[in-house]
């Protein structure tokens, strides 16, 4: 039986819920990912990706159901919780602006564990260690501007990877990236994958979501659809993709 | 529909705007207030210094000219940092940038005219309240000063109109000259580049020697006369640049390097420091300079003053002389606390030109007197007069008597006699009483209400003719007065508008910041974490140049007490105003990181 790294129990979120006009951007969302898997989760703008993607990542809470993540219930954390939990459990990739420019390639891979007080000792071992599954080892005593735009995201990866997190977050880690570096990008994601480490990839493109093994589509704030990737092959797979975005998004 | 956006901009930001009014009316205020009072001659003229004040005055007007023109451009650039990327945005959404620069020059000036009328009102009160402070602390009277004076109040219009159309001009420009795309950009631009390890040591030791030079330069004012001041000038301004470029940067290096910076949030927080401190080089200079000319002010300014009571009463013993005092004079002396008191009986004898005293009640009851031992400590030594004394003129116990006499006795001589040789001169027999207050400025009031009493008396308009130590001491409280008001002045302006501006030049960078933060949030930094880090940023950048004023000034010093014009008690006038000045700028810290906080730190809304 494989492990369930998160499961949600009809997760419901309302904006403004003392307002006049309240916003019900979820409507009771049943999912579930396993160890190892990498899911991504599409929708038509203003369908909720985000809204869920910041609930499941403990950014924030949900107004009613529940979230467990690598089998410990975070709906009711308190916010230091939270930070402390997404420090050790979970690694994020980001569109845009993702390292610190006064901070060299290895201090900014450093920074997850600097936030759980890891001894100094303990540090350098881990950052090796990450350089090394994403090829940057004679990167590490740069400082961002001197890196290009693929290699800025491989660091990036090293640091979500570093503590080793019980699953990644991307919220379209290719948005901000032209189609070589994306690619490149997705192809790193699919590499850590295989070596285990589960991902969670929010995004509208086609082309990212066609590196899942599993997608889920939202459609105003509820999972309507699903697919898998199988033993399809990455082409097929991004052709039904674009099938069911066609029949879906009607 | 631009017209609509616009305002709707300013609603969502209103409490960085409070900030940036709050700021501009507060400068308004204190520009409108020194030029009230120093172009204002009632105030100059009156004062014991007159013209040379005036100079001060004029002085200290354009050095405040020269600030305010500083603080004009960094809470202009404040609020270009919060409109760019919304006028950016309107400009991608095909708005013309030549109407929307000229939204923006008129945004400007709309804001100046706004904060300029406001603080004209407020400085109006300002005016009203700190000279009447300031007169009753100085002991000055300000009879026919009016805080409203319309030409100080066209000076400052003047001045601040040219300097907002004149920053709306520029502002206008920008947005002609840049593209939407690098507008909506800015905020996220920044050109960190790790600095070369051997210009930084060449730069800190140049700025290390530097400031010792000037530093050494001050202290060696006996030798280097005017030059002193010259050269501690530039090697200060120069050292202190130089430092900041660099020796600041290598101190927080060496932190960096050892295991300390791998702690939580360290290394992000040394990091920006550091790049902060090179990016703010100039500014931060500035401010050094600034906080040490104002601490400066204010201990100079204080200092002579706190002279005056040692001054006095190192000239003369007792503070008043009251010949046949009258019933009224003597409650007013019974209402002094800390005093002693002797009567003398005295007879006037004009045919032989003579003040007789008798000889039992100085020996019974003798005078004290006092004379400066060390005149660069203002030690004065006291002594108990001996009857011998009096039969020269120029003894410190005949000069103490003769000034507390009555003026029409001051034109004869002091004749000590027997009891019999005295009851025999046929005169009138006066009673002079000496009154010593040990603590003048706690007796103030009482004293010059005795003395006014007195001048009455003698039939004199000058209090000066009245004798003793107190007319010293009021004669020095006018000169020094003006010089104090100068420098307290000067000092608070000064330090409140340096604050702001590098309050200004922080908050400018918040919106850049908030993209890291955000990060930092992501990756699981607890919100307490983050706040100290802000914290820890800004106490830095408004530590280190208050740090480097503060040794600026205790050098400084050295330049006044040493060639003369300072004497004694220095050091504890500036310990007090560094504690004071300290409690001002920590004010301005704790409001730059609220204020910085609520722009970067992420919130998380939980509605349940
Ligand atoms: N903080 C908020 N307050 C109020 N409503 C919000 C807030 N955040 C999101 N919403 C609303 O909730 C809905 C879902 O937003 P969400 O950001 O999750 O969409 P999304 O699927 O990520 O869209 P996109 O693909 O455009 O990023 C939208 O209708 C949005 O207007
Ligand atoms: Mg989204």
């Amino acid at each position: 039986m494989t492990t369930k790294i998160v499961q949600t129990k009809d997760l419901h979120k309302t904006y403004d819920k003392n307002s006049a006009r309240p916003y019900e951007a979820l409507k009771g969302i049943n999912l579930s990912v396993d160890q190892g898997e990498f899911v991504g989760i599409m929708g038509a703008s203003g369908s909720g990706k985000t809204t869920l993607l910041n609930i499941l990542a403990t950014l924030d809470q949900p107004t009613s159901g529940s979230v467990e993540i690598d089998g410990q219930d975070v709906t009711n954390f308190s916010s230091n919780q939270m930070a402390d939990f997404r420090s050790k459990k979970l690694g994020f990739i980001f569109q845009d602006f993702n390292l610190l420019e006064t901070l060299t390639a290895k201090e900014n891979i450093a920074l997850p564990l600097s936030l759980q007080n890891t001894k100094a000792a303990l540090i350098e071992p881990a950052v090796k260690t990450a350089a090394t599954k994403l090829a940057i080892e004679d990167l590490l005593d740069k400082y961002p501007n001197q890196l290009s735009g693929g290699q800025k995201q491989r660091v990036a990866a090293a640091r979500a990877l570093v503590s080793n997190p019980s699953i990644i977050f991307g919220d379209e880690p290719t948005g901000a990236l032209d189609s070589t570096n994306a690619r490149e990008l997705l192809d790193t994601l699919s590499g850590i994958n295989n070596q285990g480490v589960s991902i969670l990839l929010v995004t509208h493109d086609p082309f990212s979501a066609s590196f899942c093994k599993r997608i889920l589509f939202i459609k105003d704030g509820q999972i309507g659809d699903e697919i898998e990737s199988g033993d399809k092959g990455r082409n097929n797979f991004y052709q039904e993709i674009l099938e069911k975005l066609g029949t879906f998004e009607q | 529909m631009l017209g609509k956006i616009s305002p709707s901009g300013i609603k969502a930001r209103w409490k960085d705007y409070l900030v940036l009014f709050s700021g501009m009316i507060i400068t308004t205020a204190i520009f409108y207030m020194f030029e009230a009072i120093s172009t204002n001659d009632q105030f100059t003229t009156n004062s014991p210094v007159g013209e040379s004040a005036k100079f001060v005055f004029i002085f200290g007007s354009v050095l405040l000219a020269i600030i305010t023109l500083v603080y004009v451009f960094y809470a202009n650039n404040f609020l270009m940092s919060m409109r760019k990327h919304d006028y950016g945005l309107f400009m991608m959404l095909g708005a013309k940038s030549r109407v929307i620069s000229r939204l923006i020059a008129m945004e400007t000036v709309v804001i100046g005219l706004i904060s300029t009328i406001i603080g004209l009102i407020v400085g109006v009160g300002f005016t009203k309240i700190l000279s009447r402070f300031l007169a009753s602390q100085i002991h000055m009277p300000l009879t026919h000063f009016s805080a409203f004076y319309m030409p100080a109040m066209w000076t400052t219009v003047i001045m601040f109109l040219v300097l907002f159309i004149i920053a709306g001009f520029l502002n206008a420009r920008t947005f002609v000259k840049t593209s939407a795309l690098r507008l909506l950009r800015s905020s996220q631009q920044s050109d960190w580049k790790q600095p070369k390890a051997v210009s930084l040591w060449v730069q800190a030791i140049l700025g290390i020697l530097l400031l010792a030079g000037g530093y050494y330069a001050m202290y060696d004012i006996k030798q280097l006369k005017l030059m002193a001041v010259a050269i501690g000038l530039v090697t200060i301004v120069l050292g202190t640049y130089f430092v900041f470029n660099s020796f600041f940067v290598m101190l927080l290096q060496v932190i960096q390097r050892s295991k300390m910076n791998t702690k939580g949030l360290n290394s992000f927080t040394l990091a920006q420091l550091k790049f902060r401190i090179r990016d703010y080089t100039k500014i931060l200079s500035v401010v050094s300079l600034l906080f040490a000319l104002a601490l400066g002010a204010i201990t100079v300014g204080t200092g002579f003053q706190n002279m005056v009571p040692k001054l006095a009463q190192g000239n003369g013993y007792y503070s008043v002389g009251i010949t046949n005092p009258s019933s009224k004079m003597n409650a007013l002396v019974d209402q002094i606390k800390d005093k002693s008191t002797i009567t003398y009986q005295q007879k006037i004898d004009p045919q032989t030109k003579s003040v007789y005293y008798r000889i039992d009640q100085l020996q019974k009851q003798p005078i004290k007197y006092s004379e400066f031992v060390d005149k660069a400590t203002l030690k004065a030594k006291i002594s108990t007069a001996q009857v011998a004394q009096y039969r020269h003129n120029d003894s410190g116990a005949y000069q103490e008597l003769w000034g507390l006499q009555a003026p029409d006795a001051k034109a004869f001589k002091i004749k000590v006699v027997s009891a019999n040789s005295f009851n025999r001169i046929t005169a009138k027999t006066n009673q002079l009483l000496m009154v010593r207050a040990n603590n003048m400025d706690a007796a103030t009031t009482t004293l010059t209400k005795i003395t006014n009493l007195q001048a009455k008396q003698y039939g004199t308009k000058n209090n000066q003719l009245v004798g003793g130590s107190f007319a010293t001491y009021q004669l020095l409280k006018g000169v020094f007065g003006s010089l104090e008001f100068m420098g307290i002045f000067l000092g608070i302006a000064f330090l409140a508008m340096l604050a702001s501006c590098l309050m200004f030049k922080i908050l400018s960078g918040a919106a850049s910041d908030k993209i890291r933060f955000d990060m930092l949030n992501k990756i699981g930094t607890r919100r307490s974490v983050l706040k100290r880090s802000i914290w820890v940023q800004i106490l830095g950048l408004f530590t280190l140049p208050g740090i480097l004023g503060i040794i600026d000034v205790a050098f400084g010093l050295q330049m006044f007490s040493r060639s003369g014009l300072l004497i004694g008690g220095a050091y504890q006038t500036f310990a007090i105003t560094t504690g004071g000045f300290l409690i001002l700028y920590l004010i301005y810290f704790a409001v730059t990181v609220l204020i910085y906080s609520r722009i970067v730190v992420p919130k998380t809304k939980v509605e349940k």
